[in-house]
């Protein structure tokens, strides 16, 4: 019995396999599509993939059907494409419709179908790779780079515009982990820089549409870098030798110098030097003789030799107490001149006082050398202070004795001929007469005066136009000592008289027409001695007498001196004695004749404008025996 | 947030009108305007088209991916673009086929035919809460590119006629076309949901730029062709 169930299991358990297989036939399983790709957007494939076969031979077929229609269709061509697959050709395919697929599994016993998958071509693209990867290396003032060039996959049609491909590269060395991956845009070309020379470099590209997928790399191109001359290692070496060499001579300059650049990096801490001063004497504590000793006996200096202490000006300054006339309120308006009204204190002026200050201060009228004078602005200033000083002048005119004015020439602005006004007269001899110890003319020149020239007195203008020249201006040095020496540009006499007549200057100075010599030379005298009021000049080495005649190569110059000024705006002039030279006349006659008829108008005292007048400077200049003025560069009449 | 998102894209609209006042591209060249070659001008357009559609895409996906899940969605059988009734060529031979005017037209026609749908769609958006603020900025730019480039290429289309290349029978289309259309469409796009309106719009400016670009390399083929 036990044997017969033992045998009918074996056989069953051989037999039942043999059954099942039999039974195990089944529909096929479900079949997946895998992937549907255009390479071009006008073809496309789909791929498939099986499910178990169910023990019977299988077939697969493809069904689509577009978008919006019930109309199914057959999958036109199943072998282009290989195995599981179906290829779908230019006329088959619509782009920007939805293909509807599936994929159906039949075997004898059944089919099954897979799950429906939507396809629009567009979206699917997946061109091929690149074609024609050319690589090389390229040389560049830089180095050397690598130029990778190719060409779209010949599937893809770019030229119509049908499909915009987008590239991207890839290079590594060859025994290199990671690629370096570029991204080149729709170019067909693509440079690499910064190659280690000596090395294999692979470079791979490839594609994708710009709405898709991309393709697959390119085959590795391989090129070779050859190796370069390694300028960079040998320049640097070049460098280094360079620098130490340059290290080396500067540390043998500076071992050469050690003194000296001690000096400069660590300076030493100056210690007190007063000469004279002895610190052991003040340790023992004797002040006094301590600063005996400092006391120079040499100082003040008293030598002869003044050219150290050489001043070029000497401002004498004539104050003027009384209040100007009242047509010059404007005028006094002037910063300069109320900076120069009221002291009389020559020593320690700044601003207005010297000339060259002056001329700044006042609106830039420049100090320019003495044999450049073309600025009519600066004469017009001129003009301008004149009428002012006139008025001044009048005044002391007036009231000789009380009137404190100032006189300053202005040697250089105007390079004037000084001429004999009384009080230079005095000052020339640099000995101030009594009378006119205390007084003063204050003559300014304040620029801004000048374009309101029109609204100048005319009548006052001639008369100090003169002046202009007369004016010289002196500055006291420190030390009003005698060692001063003062720009002299005009013979003063001493003779004191409060009147002068200015008119006949003026006149004369109109006349010859006003101008600037071109060249004057300076000339110094010597003081020897300043008193309270007078200053002594030391008489020239060329002549035997006191302040003597001046002369100035050519063009001489010569100064009447001022008897007096009249009570009107007139200057006396006194006759020269002295005539160091005889023989320029200058149509002096024709000067008197014309200020004889120029007289009676400038008597009047209008402001008449006479007009350009006297406009050229008459470059001789006549002795004057008559006392009148010679030819001094008159200022333009406005 | 209807009335916060009207000024705004008044405003939008408005500066944008400003902005191309400012420095107007004629196509004739007079003087005191920028002056564009053909080529310039349809790079210009191709560029707008492009992004346009880079931005439809975007919302597609985004509606894909946050919102249909959330809607109980059937299935997408039937899915109806309004603007089928407008013949494209759904392929290579046959857009190279067609002729420049008849390809220009087309692109107009679909321009003209979005513009109120997108705006529509914009407006709803704002209504609801499946989009956020990025989305529906994305789709007021949207509404506003469809605009600009429907300018741009009746700019193109002038300039193209001014140069002999194209006849003179676009001329007339402009108008009475988008009449017609919008009128033939305005029912049909008021029954499209928005993930068919994005879908099909995807679409739509996927074939604009494509046409466009047939156009100008066949046209202008100097580079990039």
């Amino acid at each position: 019995m036990m044997w017969r169930d033992v045998g009918v299991t074996l056989i069953l358990s051989l037999i039942l396999p043999v059954v099942a297989q039999g039974a195990r036939h089944t529909p096929p399983g479900k079949p997946k599509l895998t992937s549907c790709r255009s390479p071009d957007k006008e073809t496309f494939t789909c791929w498939w993939e099986a499910g178990s076969d169910g023990g019977r031979p299988t077939t697969y077929s493809l069904f689509y059907h577009k978008e919006n229609s019930e109309t199914v269709y057959e999958c036109p061509d199943y072998h282009t494409a290989g195995a599981n697959s179906c290829f779908f050709n230019k006329n088959e395919t619509s782009i920007w419709v939805n293909y509807n697929i599936t994929v159906v599994a039949t075997n004898a016993l059944g089919n099954n179908f897979s799950d429906p998958v939507d396809v629009d071509v567009v979206y699917i693209v997946q061109p091929h790779t690149p074609e024609n990867v050319t690589v090389g290396v390229l040389e560049d003032e830089d180095g050397p780079f690598l130029r990778v060039s190719w060409e779209p996959p010949r599937k893809a049609d770019t030229r119509s515009g049908w499909i915009t491909l987008i590239y991207e590269l890839r290079v590594k060395l060859e025994e290199a982990e990671e690629w370096e991956e570029h991204r080149a845009g729709q170019q067909k070309m693509f440079n690499n820089f910064s190659l280690h020379s000596g090395g294999v470099y692979m470079v791979q590209v490839r594609c994708k549409p710009d709405h898709g997928f991309w393709s697959e790399w390119s085959t590795a191109s391989y090129v070779k870098v050859p190796d370069y001359i390694p300028r960079e290692r040998s320049m640097w070496i070049l460098i280094a030798v360079f620098s130490a060499f340059i290290f080396l001579i500067l540390t043998w300059i500076i071992t050469l110098n050690r003194s000296s650049v001690k000096h400069c990096l660590l300076p030493p801490v100056p210690g007190p030097k007063i000469k004279g001063f002895d610190q052991q004497l003040l340790k023992k504590g004797k002040p006094e003789e301590v600063f005996n000793s400092l006391v120079v006996q040499s100082f003040p200096p008293r030598s002869t030799d003044y050219e150290d202490l050489l001043v070029e000006y000497l401002e004498v300054y004539v104050n003027e107490k009384q209040e100007l006339m009242p047509e010059g309120k404007d005028l006094r308006d002037v910063g300069c001149l109320e900076s120069k009204s009221q002291s009389d204190n020559d020593s320690g002026r700044g601003s207005c006082d010297s000339h060259t200050l002056l001329m700044e201060k006042c609106g830039g009228v420049e100090s320019k050398d003495e044999s450049s004078y073309e600025e009519p602005e600066l004469l017009q200033g001129q003009a301008g202070s004149w009428e002012r000083l006139e008025r001044g002048d009048s005044q002391v005119v007036d009231t000789p004795d009380s009137s404190d004015a100032r006189v300053k020439t202005w040697p250089l602005v105007f390079s004037p001929s000084i001429h004999g006004s009384s009080d230079n007269h005095h000052y020339g001899t640099l000995e101030m007469p009594k009378q006119h110890s205390t007084s003063e003319i204050t003559y300014s020149v304040p620029d801004h005066l000048f374009p309101t020239s029109t609204s100048f007195p005319h009548h006052h203008h001639p008369e100090y136009r003169d002046s202009l020249g007369e004016y010289s201006e002196y500055r006291h040095s420190r030390s009003p000592s005698t060692g001063v020496l003062y720009h002299w540009e005009a013979q003063h006499h001493p003779q004191a008289h409060s009147n002068f007549n200015i008119r006949n200057l003026e006149r004369q100075k109109e006349a010859t027409g006003f101008g600037l010599p071109p060249s004057r030379s300076m000339e110094y005298v010597e003081v020897q001695k300043v008193n309270q009021n007078q200053l002594v000049l030391k008489p020239l080495s060329s002549h035997g007498r006191g302040p003597s005649q001046v002369q100035f190569g050519r063009a001489v110059v010569d100064y009447s001196k001022v008897n007096g000024v009249n009570n009107d705006n007139v200057l006396l002039l006194q006759r020269q004695r002295e005539m160091a030279e005889a023989g320029q006349y200058c149509d002096y006659r024709e000067k008197e004749g014309a200020e004889a008829e120029r007289y009676p108008t400038q008597q009047q005292g209008k402001t008449t404008k006479d007009g350009p007048v006297a406009t050229q400077l008459q470059e001789s200049t006549c002795l004057t025996t008559s006392g009148y003025v010679d030819t001094v560069p008159t200022m333009p009449t406005f | 947030l209807l009335t916060l998102s009207l000024p705004v894209s008044v405003l939008l609209l408005a500066g944008e009108r400003i902005l191309a006042s400012a420095a107007p591209i004629c196509v004739h060249g007079q003087a005191g305007c920028h002056f564009l070659s053909l080529a310039d001008l349809f790079d210009r357009v191709i560029q707008h088209s492009a992004r346009m559609h880079s931005i439809s895409s975007d919302l597609h996906s985004e509606f894909e991916q946050y919102v249909l899940p959330s809607r109980n969605h059937i299935g997408r059988i039937n899915r109806h673009c309004h603007t089928a009734t407008i013949l494209t060529p759904n392929g290579k031979e046959n857009a190279q086929r067609l002729a420049r005017e008849e390809l220009t037209e087309v692109i107009l026609k679909l321009l003209v035919a979005w513009k109120d749908p997108l705006w529509q769609f914009h407006q709803n958006m704002v209504h609801q809460d499946d989009f956020n603020n990025f989305s529906s900025n994305k789709a007021l730019e949207m509404s506003y590119m469809v605009h600009e480039l429907r300018k741009g290429v009746e700019k193109v289309a002038d300039k193209m006629q001014h140069l002999g290349m194209i006849s003179n029978s676009l001329s007339g289309l402009s108008s009475p076309e988008a009449l017609d259309t919008s009128s033939d469409t305005s029912g049909e796009s008021q029954a499209m949901s928005d993930h068919d309106l994005l879908y099909c719009f995807r679409r739509d400016s996927n074939k604009v730029q494509n046409y466009l670009k047939i156009l100008k390399c066949r046209i202008v083929p100097e580079n990039g062709c």
